[in-house]
C-alpha cells in the first residue's frame, strides 16, 4: 500500500513499487486531468508538480513520490495556478486542449522557479509538445501571469 | 475518362440513389422539435433549439469539438438569431437524424475549379449532390466544413425559435407580434411588458412561425466578434473530458499489440506468461476490422497493467501483402507512374501541347512528398459496453454516423441499438475520421461479460498504425512563349487516392472508386491566369493505409504548386510576389488576400543580415490564404522561421479569434511536417515509433505569427485547414532566396 500526498491530501493506493505515477493517477485514483501523451517523456503531457518541480509523471515510479508533495491540474489552485489558468483564458490558449494539463503545470514549475522569466527562459522550459501549434499564445500567458503576480506582490 | 464525362456519371450514380426519394416525406434542416429528447423543463422548437427552464438555450451540436473552436462557432450562429447572450447557450450531442449531416463536407468533393463555378453543370451538380446529402445524412466533422454547413441552417434555427417566442408573447399581451423585440433572452413589447424565454417556451412550443427572416448583417453583435471560446475553462482546469479519460464504474482497461506490419495477421499467441501477471484479466484476439491490421487486446484493471502484459504476450505475426513494402521504391514507382500512364484530367484548358510546341523556354520539376503520420496528441482510444440489451460507446470521433455503423457490425446489432456518446479530441487532423479503434473497443468488450472496457494505443501503435498522408510525387512543367510569358502549364501527379481508400474502410455500403479530387486539389485550384493547362492525377495503390491528413491534398499538392510558380517567376526574373500578382488579374480575391500578406510583411523592405523571405497564396477549402516566411540558417545549417504573416478571406469572419488561432496552429502544423515530417516505411513496418522519431516543432522553434483577416461579406468557408499548405512552399521560397537551393521535396532538408 502506497501513501501518497497528492493535491494536499493523503491518499492510500494498491499499486507496485514501479507502476508510474500517471497510471496510478488516471486508473486508480481517477484524476484524469493529468493525460498520458507517449510514454517516454517526450512530450510532457503528463506533468505534474513534486514538491513544487515539474515532472513527467509518466516514468516517474509512484513509489518515489512518497513523502513528495504532487500537485495535478485538479489541485486547488493557489495564486500562480490562478494567475496562469487566468492568463490562458485571457490569452485564449488552447485549441484541443489535451496537452493544456501538462502545460499549465510545467508553467507553474516554471514561474515557482522563474517569477520574472525573459522569453529566453520559457523558450528553454517549456519543452511540452502541442500538436495544435498553441505555443505562441503559452509564452504570452505566462509572460501575462507573470506580470499579474509581478502586480499583486508589488 | 474526361472530365465531363467522369461529371455525368457521378450525377448519374447520384441520380441512382435518389430513386425511391420521391417517398420519403419532404424533410427540411430545420428538423422537428420531437428530434430532440427534453429533460425537465425543457421545450423544444426546432431540430436545434431547446429552451431551458432558465430561459437559455440548449443547441443540439452534431459536430466534433477538435480545438477548431466549432463549440463556440456554431452555438454563436444560433445566439446571433436568437438575441441571446453566447454565455446562456449550452450544448448537447445532436440525436441521429439526417437533418444533422453535413452536407458542405460531401458537395466540396466535386471536382471544380473554384474560379469557374458558374455554369448549368456545376449548379446541377452541386444541388443534387446536396440533395444526396441530405437524405445520406452523414454526420461528419471534416473538410473544415462545420461552419460553411452551419452557416444557413443554424441561424434558422435561432431565428425560427426566435419568432416563435415573439409569436408567444404576442399572443399572451394580445398585441401584434411586430411590435415586440427581442434582447438579451425577454421578449419586450413597446408598452413595456417583458418576458423571459423560459416564461414563454411552453407557448412558444405549440407556435409554427410563417416565413422567418435572417438578421441584416448591419444588426449583428455576435457574429464577427472575437468571442472567447466557450470550452476553455473545462481545459484549463483538467475536468475537460477527453475520450481517454472516460471513467464508468467497474470499467476495465486494454491495450492492443497489432501486427507490425501494416496489414499483416496474427498467427499463434502464447499469453500464459501475460495472463499470470497481475491484476490481468483476459487476451481478446483482434481480427483485422475497419482497415486496421490484426492483433490482440489485453485487459486488465489498469491500462499501465495491461500495457505491461501485452509486451509479455508471444505472438506469431503472418505476413500479409505489404511484407516487401518500402518507402523508397514506392517514390520511384509513384514517378514512374508519371512518367508513363496519363492518369485522369481534373483540369484543362486552352491548348497545352500546342503551347509547349510552340514555347520558347521549358521549365520542368520534379516535387515529392513524403508518408506523414497525424499524431494528435490524444492516442487512439474508445471505450465501449455490451450488453443484452445493446452497446454503448463513448468515443473521441470525427464520424458519428460511421462510428456507430463500425459498432453495430461488429456486435453484429443494429445500429439502433448502437448508443453513442462524442467526446471531446484531443487532436484530430482527420485520423478520427477512422473506425479502426472504435471496432476493436467493441470488440473487446464483447469479451467481458457487460463490463465497460476503455481501450487505448501506446503512443508506439499510434505511430505505426496510422493512416498515412500518402506520399505523392508531381511533374511540372512551364511553357514559357517568346514575350517571355508563361503560356502553358502541365502537371501530372501520382499518388493513392484517398476518399476511396477511406470510403472502403468506413462506409462500405458507398463505395464509389471514382477519381479523388483530394489527390488533385492544389494543382488543378490555381487561381492564376494561364491560358493553356492540363491537370491530370494518377492513382496509384502502394498498399500503405492512407488517409485524411490535415489539408488533405493541398497539404503537399500547394508546396508542389507554389514551389514551382516561384521557380517560374526567378526564371523569368521576376520577383515572386510582383510575378503572382500580374497573374491575379481575374482573381482579385486572391489578389487582395496576396497584397495584404506581402504588405503586412514588409515585403521588399530589407531584412536582418542572413534573413529571407518566401511567399506562397493558396485557395483552399472555399478560403484564400498566403503567408510570408521569414527564415534564415541556424549554425548548424538547419532552416529557422522567425517570423510568418499570414492573411487569410474566409468570407465572413464568425468569430475572428477563432480564426486568428487556427491560423497559428495550421501554420506550426505545416512547420511540423515541412521541417521534419516523415514516415519511412521498411518492410512493411513503419519505423518511426514515438515524437523522438517523428519530432513536431516546439515553443522554442515556433515563429511569431501574424494573422490579418481580408474583410469579406461572402458566406464563411474553411479555416481549420487553410492555415497548412501555404507554410511549407512559403519556406522553401525562402530558403531558395538564402541559399540559392530549390527544395524540391519534403521535408525540407538542405
Amino acid at each position: 500500500m502506497l501513501e501518497l500526498n497528492i493535491n494536499d491530501r493523503t491518499l492510500r493506493v494498491d499499486a507496485e513499487d514501479d507502476m508510474p505515477l500517471l497510471w496510478v493517477l488516471r486508473d486508480l485514483l481517477g484524476l484524469t486531468g493529468t493525460k498520458f501523451g507517449c510514454g517516454i517523456a517526450a512530450c510532457g503531457a503528463c506533468t505534474v508538480l513534486m514538491d513544487g518541480h515539474p515532472v513527467r509523471s509518466c516514468v516517474f515510479r509512484a513509489s518515489h513520490a512518497a513523502g513528495k508533495r504532487v500537485r495535478t491540474i485538479e489541485g486547488p489552485p493557489d495564486r500562480v495556478l490562478r494567475a496562469l489558468q487566468n492568463a490562458w483564458v485571457a490569452e485564449q490558449v488552447p485549441q484541443c486542449g489535451y496537452c493544456q494539463s501538462g502545460m499549465l503545470m510545467a508553467a507553474y514549475g516554471l514561474l515557482n522557479f522563474h517569477p520574472e522569466p525573459t522569453d529566453e527562459d520559457i523558450a528553454l522550459l517549456m519543452t511540452n509538445l502541442c500538436r495544435c501549434g498553441t505555443y505562441s499564445r503559452v509564452r504570452a500567458a505566462i509572460q501575462r501571469a507573470a506580470r499579474a503576480l509581478q502586480g499583486d506582490r508589488a | 475518362m474526361r472530365r465531363r464525362t467522369f461529371l455525368l456519371s457521378a450525377l448519374g450514380t447520384a441520380g441512382a440513389l435518389v430513386v425511391g426519394w420521391g417517398l420519403l416525406p419532404p424533410r427540411s434542416r430545420l428538423g422537428a422539435a420531437d428530434l430532440l429528447p427534453a429533460a425537465n423543463g425543457q421545450l423544444a422548437l426546432n431540430g436545434w433549439v431547446k429552451i431551458d427552464a432558465d430561459g437559455g438555450a440548449i443547441i443540439a451540436m452534431p459536430r466534433a469539438e477538435m480545438g477548431q473552436g466549432v463549440h463556440t462557432a456554431l452555438p454563436m450562429l444560433v445566439a446571433e438569431e436568437l438575441d441571446l447572450p453566447l454565455a446562456r447557450t449550452r450544448i448537447e450531442q445532436a440525436p441521429f437524424d439526417a437533418i444533422y449531416g453535413n452536407v458542405a463536407s460531401i458537395v466540396a468533393l466535386l471536382p471544380f475549379h473554384p474560379l469557374e463555378r458558374d455554369g448549368v453543370l456545376v449548379e446541377s451538380a452541386e444541388w443534387i449532390t446536396a440533395k444526396v446529402a441530405r437524405e445520406l445524412g452523414i454526420i461528419v466533422t471534416g473538410g473544415s466544413s462545420s461552419v460553411a454547413d452551419a452557416w444557413q441552417v443554424m441561424r434558422l434555427a435561432g431565428a425560427t425559435a426566435r419568432a416563435a417566442l415573439v409569436a408567444a408573447a404576442a399572443r399572451r399581451w394580445k398585441v401584434p407580434a411586430k411590435e415586440c423585440t427581442t434582447r438579451e433572452g425577454r421578449v419586450v413589447h413597446a408598452g413595456g411588458q417583458q418576458a423571459d424565454y423560459g416564461e414563454l417556451a411552453r407557448e412558444a412550443a405549440g407556435i409554427s412561425p410563417g416565413e422567418v427572416v435572417l438578421k441584416a448583417r448591419a444588426d449583428w453583435t455576435l457574429i464577427g466578434t472575437p468571442a472567447p471560446r466557450s470550452d476553455l475553462p473545462a481545459k484549463v482546469d483538467g475536468t475537460a473530458v477527453f475520450g481517454i479519460d472516460v471513467r464508468l464504474p467497474e470499467m476495465l482497461h486494454a491495450a492492443v499489440r497489432m501486427c507490425p506490419e501494416l496489414g499483416g495477421g496474427l498467427g499463434a499467441l502464447e499469453a500464459r506468461a501475460a495472463l499470470a501477471m497481475p491484476r490481468v484479466r483476459q487476451v481478446v484476439e483482434l481480427p483485422a476490422a475497419a482497415g486496421s491490421s490484426a492483433g490482440f487486446a489485453v485487459v486488465a484493471d489498469s491500462w499501465w497493467h495491461a500495457e505491461r502484459a501485452a509486451a509479455a504476450v508471444k505472438a506469431e505475426w503472418t505476413a500479409g501483402p505489404n511484407a516487401a513494402l518500402d518507402d523508397r521504391p514506392v517514390m520511384k514507382r509513384l514517378r514512374s507512374a508519371v512518367e508513363s500512364e496519363s492518369g485522369f484530367p481534373f483540369y484543362w484548358r486552352g491548348d497545352v501541347d500546342e503551347a509547349f510546341a510552340a514555347a520558347a523556354r521549358r521549365l520542368e520539376a520534379w516535387y515529392q512528398a513524403p508518408y506523414l503520420a497525424h499524431a494528435a496528441m490524444e492516442p487512439m482510444n474508445c471505450t465501449a459496453r455490451v450488453t443484452a440489451n445493446g452497446v454503448e460507446v463513448w468515443a473521441p470521433t470525427q464520424v458519428p454516423t460511421f462510428a456507430r455503423a463500425a459498432a453495430a457490425r461488429t456486435a453484429g446489432v443494429p445500429e439502433d441499438r448502437v448508443t453513442l456518446h462524442v467526446t471531446l479530441l484531443g487532436g484530430g487532423f482527420g485520423r478520427r475520421l477512422e473506425t479502426d479503434v472504435i471496432a476493436q473497443a467493441v470488440r473487446v468488450a464483447m469479451h467481458t461479460a457487460g463490463r465497460p472496457v476503455k481501450l487505448s494505443w501506446s503512443r508506439e501503435q499510434d505511430m505505426t498504425h496510422d493512416f498515412y498522408r500518402p506520399a505523392h510525387v508531381a511533374r511540372l512543367e512551364a511553357a514559357i512563349d517568346g514575350a517571355g510569358k508563361l503560356h502553358g502549364l502541365r502537371i501530372r501527379a501520382a499518388g493513392d487516392a484517398i476518399t476511396p481508400r477511406w470510403g472502403e474502410r468506413v462506409y462500405p455500403l458507398m463505395s464509389l472508386d471514382s477519381p479523388d479530387r483530394t489527390a488533385a486539389e492544389g494543382l488543378y485550384t490555381l487561381p492564376y491566369a494561364i491560358a493553356n493547362q492540363h491537370m491530370a492525377q494518377v492513382a496509384t495503390r502502394m498498399g500503405v493505409p492512407i488517409g485524411n491528413w490535415r489539408g488533405v491534398g493541398y497539404s503537399h499538392n500547394a508546396f508542389f504548386a507554389e514551389s514551382f510558380v516561384d521557380e517560374i517567376a526567378q526564371a523569368l526574373g521576376r520577383d515572386p510576389y510582383a510575378y503572382r500578382l500580374s497573374l491575379l488579374g481575374a482573381a482579385p480575391r486572391y489578389a487582395a488576400v496576396l497584397r495584404r500578406a506581402a504588405e503586412r510583411a514588409g515585403w521588399g523592405k530589407p531584412l536582418a543580415q542572413g534573413q529571407a523571405r518566401g511567399i506562397a497564396l493558396v485557395g483552399s477549402y472555399g478560403s484564400i490564404v498566403a503567408q510570408v516566411a521569414e527564415v534564415s540558417l541556424d549554425d548548424i545549417g538547419k532552416p529557422k522561421v522567425h517570423r510568418v504573416v499570414c492573411a487569410i478571406d474566409c468570407g465572413t469572419a464568425v468569430n475572428p479569434g477563432i480564426i486568428v488561432q487556427q491560423m497559428e496552429g495550421g501554420i506550426v502544423f505545416g512547420l511540423s511536417a515541412a521541417l521534419f515530417g516523415q514516415i519511412d516505411i521498411r518492410a512493411g513496418r513503419v519505423r518511426q515509433q514515438n515524437y523522438p522519431d517523428y519530432p513536431l516543432l516546439g515553443l522554442a522553434q515556433t515563429p511569431e505569427i501574424e494573422t490579418h483577416i481580408v474583410p469579406s461579406t461572402a458566406a464563411p468557408s474553411g479555416v481549420g485547414e487553410p492555415g497548412v499548405p501555404p507554410i511549407a512552399p512559403a519556406v522553401a521560397n525562402a530558403l531558395f532566396v538564402l541559399t540559392g537551393k530549390r527544395l524540391r521535396s519534403l521535408p525540407l532538408v538542405l
